[in-house]
């Protein structure tokens, strides 16, 4: 056995490659394939389904009925991406340099949610922000808030209960590329002169708290310009105030591949999420998942779902492969590895 | 999270009676766990399967049984159907009283599975098979009205056998007969119903009884209103508001109804359209009115007496569940012995006194009378001939046109 291997060197590699490239072709390239075909059938469950190429229709049609439903899967699953960002970067940084012996068990709550099932987690989540809650109750004590004001069945619950499904993948890919970064680096930025940032932090922060207070504002349709302006404010302030200059130059470079990693795998199962939308939401922020799974099953509309669901795959691809230009994938691999 | 939930019953039963706090409640209760004796003698179990079901005819039966039995009872049957839609030993949830006396009486072992989740999701279970002309597996399926419609219009569907459904003939309800996706009416049995109408909190909008409260904003209920995602109630009490015909539902009908409901749900009015959850919406007082279903609302109205289901003037819709038989099944004389079993009035009281559902089987109501009076005499479950009136069947659908339903209400929940 040993002098087998060792006069035929390929057998272990390709011996290790084939239960993972086995799988994959099995339960991901078939169906695809077999998906890829569907999206060009026409007919019915009853008539039977046909394959013709000049039933690219289907795609066109697609795109021309649901690209509302396109544009807000991008939209919420893009907000949720950055919110869990803004959530988990400070959470992983502390954790990784301030956590002491503790690091072990804040990691373990920050699994934890993991323990219960997500459709459970989310349920739970119209008992937390339901019209009668002690949250809303909270809420309604300040002056100015409309009596009707809601939080369930809007969108801003849909992208809390995205953000809040996916904080995890942000948080241990950003906690690992954080805590392998070398501290004395960081001395070492702080002995060169490196300090507070306060103007580019003021900028930063202004422009991301304004950003987020302005979708709110957008999607309540409060004046957006007052709640942009009271966002930015306190962007800034944190910005002022929190964000130090090597942090700028030597942390956050360095912990890139988390953020990147993070990113991609929030923000790709979330653009294909329907769960959030259905249970949290209403019928004006209904995701492209909801249209498919109602393509799917209510509809046995086979050939529309199955393009819908390609060109959503061949979206988020091309997403994918932009980003990973911009920001490298070697990074992503090693990061991913290390987790 | 559509239609499925409708059809799931809760775990009920009990909680209503203890909920009902009363003594006499318990009282009801006890002597409905006690008095309930098997008014069906049952066979001995010595005698082998193989002498037939002739042996133990049941009371009702022995009427019209005069046609020889076509079957066999076979060794086992197999029954696919949704959970919490049986009668459930006190001692032992694994145990179903009335399956244990259909064993006694045929010797037959009854495989009862609770699988059906939702009817669209099951028929892609059996689909493959039934395309293939293969057994699927199942002697029984339960499956809702339009989906048994669709199955009979596959030709999925086996036929009753006339010499094996005496009870069936003799005890389904006049309000079950004459459905036009089954011509023959032999082709499926109504195993429970439900009504759909306005459930409500009253302290909070005021006693409600029109269809109108839906399509009209009120600063009382505007903004707090969940519609059914279920297309056909949704529709269905949409055409009644619109005085259309609910059992004639032609594409412009079709078309009447969506342009109202997006009306309602443009001036805001609706929050949502919800499978059961209005239900959990309606109790955390997220919404203060919603379509409803009877079966959700018996549960409702036990946890928040203050609540109320009403079937409005302008009608309600009525929907059913039904035993199938799929085409091929491996025991299907037994499945129909299975399928009959349950129209006898006894057995379907122990079911009924179970699950709070309609109950299709003329008599069942007399019987409870005597041992659960709780359960006969809620309107809910045995509604008066006055409300039944008022109920409308949703009318079959062609495949073209039920796609066409299907889209055009997708575009209505946001999902087309």
């Amino acid at each position: 056995m040993g002098t087998l291997l060792k006069r035929h060197r390929w057998i272990a590699p390709v011996a290790l490659l084939a239960p993972g490239v086995l799988w994959l072709l099995v339960f991901y390239l078939y169906p695809a394939l077999q998906m890829f075909q569907s999206s060009f059938w026409s007919g019915t469950l009853e008539t039977g389904f046909t394959f013709s190429w000049d039933n690219y229709t289907n795609y066109t049609k697609a795109l021309t009925s649901y690209a509302p439903m396109y544009a807000r899967s991008i939209m919420y699953a893009g907000a949720a991406t950055v919110l869990t960002f803004l959530i988990a970067y400070p959470l992983a940084y502390t954790i990784a340099f301030r956590g002491g012996r503790f690091k072990n068990l804040l990691l373990f709550l920050v699994v934890a949610p993991f323990f219960t099932s997500f459709l459970l987690r989310t349920i739970s989540w119209t008992i937390l922000l339901s019209d009668d809650s002690p949250i809303l109750r909270v809420i309604h004590m300040f002056p100015g808030v409309p009596p009707e004001f809601r939080l369930l069945a809007t969108p801003i619950a849909v992208i809390s209960g995205i953000t809040y499904a996916f904080l995890p993948f942000m948080t241990l890919p950003v906690y690992v590329a954080v805590e392998k970064i070398d501290f004395r680096l960081v001395e070492a930025a702080r002995d060169l002169y490196a300090g507070p940032w306060r103007p580019g932090g003021a900028i930063v922060g202004f422009i991301v708290g304004g950003g987020l207070a302005t979708v709110l504002g957008v999607a309540f349709e409060w004046d957006f310009l007052i709640t942009g302006l009271v966002g930015g404010v306190t962007g800034a302030a944190i910005g002022w105030f929190f964000i130090s200059e090597s942090f700028v130059r030597v942390t956050f470079p360095l912990s890139v591949p988390g953020v990147f990693a993070g990113s991609l795998l929030t923000f790709i199962p979330a653009i294909g999420d329907y769960v959030n939308a259905e249970l949290l939401g209403n019928p004006d922020t209904t995701m492209i998942g909801n249209v498919i799974q109602n393509k799917f099953l209510t509809q046995n509309d086979y050939p529309a779902a199955s393009a819908l669901s390609f060109m959503l795959m061949a979206g988020v691809l091309v997403v994918v492969a932009v980003y990973a230009r911009i920001l490298g994938t070697e990074e992503l691999s090693a990061s991913a590895g290390r987790m | 999270m559509t239609r499925d939930d409708q059809t799931t019953p809760m775990l009920i039963s009990r909680r209503r009676v203890l909920a009902g706090g009363a003594l006499a409640g318990v009282a009801a209760f006890l002597a409905a766990c006690g008095g309930t004796k098997p008014l069906v003698t049952p066979a001995p179990t010595a005698v082998p399967p193989t002498s037939g079901p002739t042996s133990g005819p049941s009371a009702s039966a022995a009427a019209t049984a005069t046609a020889a039995p076509a079957a066999t009872p076979s060794a086992e049957v197999n029954w696919a159907n949704w959970t919490y839609y049986i009668d459930v030993d006190d001692a032992d949830p694994n145990k179903h009283p009335t399956l244990d006396k259909f064993t006694a009486k045929y010797g037959t072992k009854v495989n009862y599975s609770e699988v059906v989740n939702d009817n669209e999701e099951f028929f892609g279970t059996v689909q493959p098979a039934l395309q293939g002309g293969a057994d699927t597996g199942w002697d029984v399926i339960t499956m809702t009205d339009w989906m048994a419609a669709k199955l009979i219009r596959l030709g999925w569907v086996e036929q009753l056998t006339l010499a094996n459904r005496p009870n069936f003939t003799a005890n389904l309800g006049d309000t079950y007969k004459g459905v036009n996706w089954d011509p023959t009416g032999d082709h499926h049995a109504p195993w429970q119903s439900g009504m759909t109408g306005l459930g409500f909190d009253p302290a909070k909008t005021g006693e409600l009884d029109s269809l109108e409260a839906f399509f009209t904003a009120d600063p009382r209920w505007t903004g707090k209103v969940d519609l059914l995602s279920e297309m056909r109630d949704a529709i269905g009490l949409t055409m009644l508001k619109l005085g259309l015909d609910p059992a004639n539902p032609t594409r412009d009908a079709c078309d009447k109804a969506v342009a109202e409901l997006k009306k309602a749900r443009d001036a805001k009015i609706v929050r949502a359209f919800k499978g059961n959850a209005y239900a959990e919406d309606l109790k955390a007082g997220n919404v203060v009115l919603a379509m409803a279903w009877s079966g959700d609302m018996v549960q409702v109205l036990t946890d928040k007496p203050g609540m109320k289901f009403v079937v409005a003037k302008e009608g309600g819709m009525l929907w059913t569940d039904n035993n199938l038989i799929p085409k091929g099944a491996a025991h299907k004389g037994t499945a129909e012995l299975l399928i009959d079993f349950y129209y006898q009035p006894e057995i379907a009281a122990e079911v009924e006194a179970y699950v709070n559902y309609i109950c299709p089987v003329k008599g069942a109501a007399d019987v409870l009378m005597a041992t659960n009076p709780d359960v006969a005499n809620n309107p809910l479950i045995f509604p008066p001939a006055d409300i039944l009136a008022k109920l409308h069947i949703f009318g079959g659908l062609s495949e073209a046109d039920e796609t066409y339903f299907n889209q055009q209400f997708a575009t209505v929940t946001g999902k087309g």
